[in-house]
Formats: structure tokens, sequence, C-alpha cells
């Protein structure tokens, strides 16, 4: 699949953005903080309606804006998203969607970042949320009960939070967290599942030595969600919120036998989080007939040559893929594509994307942060 | 790009619009035509102004009819005092037809749900609607919807069998449950619609088949 254009409006620090898109590899150069990052958020959120990097999309919206939207097309598809804190509307080919289902068939990513290390070593909120964009993506009903078991999840904290206490109330929302807190466990599992080969394989393909990866699945309510939840009342009726659950599920990933945040070297936990992504690239690559886009945000420059290159020898061949960086100097081990600059417009907030003139290999001066 | 972005031609832009732009509009009346027709579900600021340019431009647009039509409906239309279906009169046609079967009640979110049930032609009961769901997240509670008024019949008509047909969603689920929860208390047998609803939707997103099927595969509730 093949992102082609894309616009924004009153997204991040972008008050306008209009980009294009090389049908292999597009290479975005910039400053610190002239909006790299912003600019793949909105590739991920204009394709998934949601952001790998925060759970809400209400920060994504600039400041001091109402709404952002993001627009773009796809294989030809027209991809149109509104978002605000009162409306969100989307469109398909300029016909408005009710449900998401189609405009969600359009497209997969994968969003690959420096910061990924922190699905290693981070809270188990970023692990949950790399799960939740990866099922979404992957497994058809993973998102409608995500939403759900999250909606059961908040109205029966609602009611544990009134006074006088609500048991019935409590109860009969128990009954429908219990069923989609089923589901939701079991989509997991099988995510966890699927993910662990594939990660042991690109793991080993980007590390020299052959090092063991298992990815153990943490049940948030051990394996009995409902005695669980029973047992848990005390503490529920003391907090008023409900302290079991999948949504306090976790990974976690051992190296030779130990938790890799406590004991892996930071090369291991940087490979481990490379290796994570890629796993999720190469699901998605086998389950669908065309590889997803590939968001690779600033992760070059980290890397030391040989890593550099067997990261880029894992990527799903013939897959689209938008590279950030502040620095040019392994530029020339990249494929062909288009080299371009993200930089000021002429108002304030807004960016332009230049391309540098052909034949002059752009020269590049660091810049600190603005 | 203006046209890429239509779809966030929101009410404020086309506000400020309005008021940068000095140039001569629409006479008062017409401008009052076109902000009621606004009020209405569904009609946007460029549809408005058709149907309002449309009423006053074409000879038999016949609008004192349409306008009848819309203040007598509105004052002649009530809740049914039993069931909370669109009525006339006191009770509703199905309440007041003396050929329901009285043994079955169908429990449903909203009064527009007995539509889509009647419909599938599955059903000959009465039905009750709640006027509402049990979502703590909007405050809406169990005293915000018409259960009174279900105890009170099922305690009075005794029905052999109280059928939820609520929507499959969380909301519609969890509401199913408490009523279900209240109903048993009272002996009363209690079934649900069967799998196969859509689910996280209310009854209007199914088909009529798939809503017919629902309903002859009904399971009892286990509460
Ligand atoms: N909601 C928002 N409204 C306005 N500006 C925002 C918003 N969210 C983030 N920003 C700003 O957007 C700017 C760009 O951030 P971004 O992370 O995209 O930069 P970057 O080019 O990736 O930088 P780096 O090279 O340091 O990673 C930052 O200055 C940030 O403060
Ligand atoms: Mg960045
Ligand atoms: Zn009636």
């Amino acid at each position: 699949m093949t992102l082609e254009r894309l616009s924004l409006r009153d997204f991040r620090c972008f008050a306008r953005l209009e980009a294009e898109f090389h049908p292999q590899v597009t290479c975005i150069v910039g400053r610190n903080a002239i909006g790299k990052t912003s600019l793949l958020e909105a590739i991920a959120v204009l394709l998934r309606l949601q952001s790998p990097r925060t759970g809400s999309l209400q920060y994504v919206i600039r400041a001091g804006a109402k709404g952002l939207v993001v627009d773009g097309f796809v294989d030809r598809r027209h991809l149109q998203f509104y978002y605000s804190a009162k409306r969100r509307k989307l469109a398909l080919d300029s016909v408005e969607q009710k449900v998401t289902t189609s405009y969600l068939e359009i497209a997969r990513v994968v969003y690959l970042a420096n910061s990924d290390i922190d699905l290693v070593r981070g809270p188990a909120e970023l692990r949950r949320r790399f799960l939740d964009f990866l099922g979404a993506q992957l497994l058809a009903n993973y998102r409608e009960i995500l939403r759900s078991y999250d909606k059961a999840l908040r109205s029966r904290n609602a009611y544990l939070k009134m006074y006088p206490s609500r048991p019935r109330e409590v109860q009969a929302y128990t009954k429908v967290l219990l069923k989609f807190g089923h589901q939701l466990t079991a989509l997991r599992a099988f995510l966890v599942e699927r993910l662990e080969p594939e990660v042991l394989r690109a793991f080993a393909a980007i590390s020299d030595r052959g090092e063991v990866v298992c990815l153990h699945y943490l049940h948030g309510a051990t394996l009995d969600f409902e005695r669980a939840l029973q047992e848990s009342a005390a503490e529920e009726e003391r907090l008023r919120t409900t302290v079991v659950g999948p949504h306090r599920d976790d990974v976690q990933f051992l190296l030779h036998d130990q938790p890799a945040d406590l004991f892996a070297s930071e090369g291991q936990q940087r490979t481990l989080a490379i290796a994570l992504k890629l796993a999720q690239a190469k699901l998605l690559a086998t389950d669908f007939s065309r590889p997803p886009i590939l968001l690779l945000d600033d992760v070059f420059g980290e890397l030391d040559q040989t890593r550099r290159n067997r990261l880029l020898q894992q990527l799903p061949p013939a897959s689209q893929q938008i590279v950030t960086t502040t620095s040019l100097d392994w530029l020339a081990e990249l494929p062909a594509g288009r080299v371009c600059r993200l930089e000021e417009g002429p108002a304030p907030a807004d960016r332009l994307i230049v391309d540098y003139p052909t034949g002059s290999r752009p020269v590049f001066r660091p810049k600190g942060p603005a | 790009m203006s046209r890429d972005l239509r779809l966030c031609r929101t009410e404020e832009d086309t506000i400020i619009m309005v008021m940068l732009s000095k140039k001569v509009d629409y006479p008062g009346p017409i401008r009052e035509l076109v902000q009621q027709l606004r009020r209405l579900p569904g009609i946007g600021p460029r549809s408005a102004e058709r149907i309002a340019l449309w009423m006053v431009q074409t000879p038999d647009a016949r609008a004192t009819d349409i306008a009848a039509a819309i203040s007598q409906t509105a004052a002649r239309i009530r809740p049914c005092r039993q069931c909370g279906f669109f009525a006339e009169h006191d009770l509703c046609d199905v309440c007041a037809d003396p050929a329901r079967d009285r043994s079955a009640l169908c429990v449903v979110e909203r009064a527009t749900d007995v539509i889509f049930l009647e419909r599938t032609g599955t059903f000959s009961g009465l039905y009750h609607a709640l006027g509402g769901k049990l979502s703590p997240l909007d405050r809406i509670g169990p005293e915000d919807l018409k259960l009174d008024g279900l105890l009170e019949r099922v305690r009075r008509d005794r029905p052999e069998e109280v059928i939820l047909a609520l929507g499959a969603d969380v909301e519609g689920e969890a509401t199913a449950s408490y009523v279900a929860d209240l109903l048993s208390r009272e002996g009363c047998r209690v079934s649900r619609l069967a799998q196969g609803m859509p689910a996280g939707a209310g009854i209007e997103n199914a088909d009529d088949l798939t809503i017919a099927r629902a309903f002859r595969g009904r399971t009892a509730f286990r509460p």
C-alpha cells in the first residue's frame, strides 16, 4: 500500500502542511522540534484513527485550535478524518462513514521510533498500547472488543464511585465487563503467542549472537477473571475502582530467562524494541496481501552501520518507508527515493516540505535543539 | 486543499464567513426560515437554504400544509400511557388491539425500536419501552428508565414471558442484565434475543431477517 498525499490542519505543531510521498522511500530531514515525529504520527492517525504515541487524541490537536484534520490518499482512496473534543467525522472517498470498518481496511502501519526502548523498560501502559495498536490492525474484532471493555470498565467505575453504593448497577456492569474482558484476554494471548517466534527471529537477525527471547503475557486478573474480581471486592470498595482486569495486563520480555528491563544491556533493549516492531511488520505483511506502510522516526542515527543495514534488510520488501532524521551522515545507505526537508513556512505555524535540488547532495549542518 | 477539507467546514467556519462578509443577504424572513430549518436533524446550512428558497419560489409549494402537518403532529402525538410507544390516544395501536397476545411482553430501549420489531412480523405480544439504557457515563441511571411502570405491568398482568430486546452494545447488555435481575425477583420468566445481533450496536442496526432470527432463537436469561 502506498500513501500518496497528505494534508494537515491544526495537527500538533502544524497549522497547515501539505506533503507528497515517494512509493518506496521518502526521507524527511529537519532540525529538532520542527515536527518530524508529529508528521509520522499524523500519518498513523490518518490511516488508523489512533496515535501510537498517546491514548487520547485530544493532546494531538494544535494548542489553541478546536479540531484537527488529517486528509490523504492511499492507493487512490481518499481518507479524511476530523477530530475535536465534541465531534469526530470520517470519510472514505468523500462519503461519510458511520462505522470505521471500511475506512480501516485501507491501510496498515508500523511506527518505529527511538523511544521504542521504553517498550522494554517503561510502564506497562506502553506495552498495552503496542498490543492494542497491533491488535486493531491484525484481528477483525479487536478494536470493537477493546472499546467495549473500556466502556464497561469506565461505567462500572462510575458506579463504584457513587455514594450511597449501587451494588445492583455495579453487578449489571460486572457481567458485561467479564464478557468483554474474557474476549480481550483471549485476543491478547493470541497476539503474544503469534509475536513471540517473530520477535525471536528478528532479534537474532539484528544482533550478532543467537539469544533466547521469551514473551510472557501477564494477566491483569490472574487466569480466572471472575474469581479475581470477587476476591478484590474489599480493595475495590476501599479504592472505589476496578482493580483487576485486562486494563492491568502486561507483557514481560525475558532474555535468557531474565527480565529484559532489569538485566539486558541498553543495546540489547534497543534491539529487542526494534525486534518487536519488525515482528509487528512481519505479522501484518503475512496476514494481508500488501505489506504495511513503515514509519521510521529517527531510528537510524542511533544505530551503528552494521545494525542499520541489518534493520534495512529486515523490513518487509516492497513496503513503503517514510523515514525522518536530523542527520544525513548515513543517507547513502538508504535505497533510492526522495529526500526532502521539513522547514518553517511563511506563517508562524505553517510548515513546508522542500525538495533538495536534484544532483546536489545536501550538505548537512547540525543545529542544536530550538 | 479547500476542496479536500470540505469535511471540516464546521458551523463555526460558516459563522465566521458570514460575519466577515458585509454583502447583502436574503431578507429577514428567509434568513429566519433557514435558521429554523437548520435545527432539523440531518439538515445543514446548504440544504436549509435550498429548502427555504424552494418554499418561496415554487408556486405550488403549499407551505401552509407543511406547517400545519408539523404543528398538528407535535400536538396530537404523545407516548402511550402503558408502553411508551407513539400514540394518538391514551393507548397506542398495539396496546389497544384486543388481538395482541397478552402473555408475552417485549422490553425495548426506545419507542422507535417497536417499529423495527413490528416490521419483522415475528412478534404478536405487547411492548414496553424503557426510554433509555443504564449509562452512568451519560448520567442515566435506573431512576431515569420506565422501570416502575414495567414492574407494575408484570405484577398486574403476569405475562408468561418477558423478552429483553435490548441492543448488543455495552449499555444494552448491562441494562438487560439489570432488568433480568429485577424481574427474576418477581418470579418472572425472562429471555433475551439470541446471539447474532450486531455486536456493540443497538437493534436499529440489524436487518429484519437478523432480528427475526434472533427473536425466534431467543434464550432464557441466566441471572
Ligand atoms: N498539541 C500541540 N500543539 C502545538 N504544538 C505542539 C503540540 N504537541 C506538540 N507540539 C510541539 O510540536 C513541536 C514538534 O514536535 P516533534 O516531536 O514533532 O518534533 P521533532 O521534529 O520530531 O523533534 P526531534 O528531532 O527532537 O524528535 C514541538 O515543539 C512540540 O512542543
Ligand atoms: Mg522526533
Ligand atoms: Zn402502548
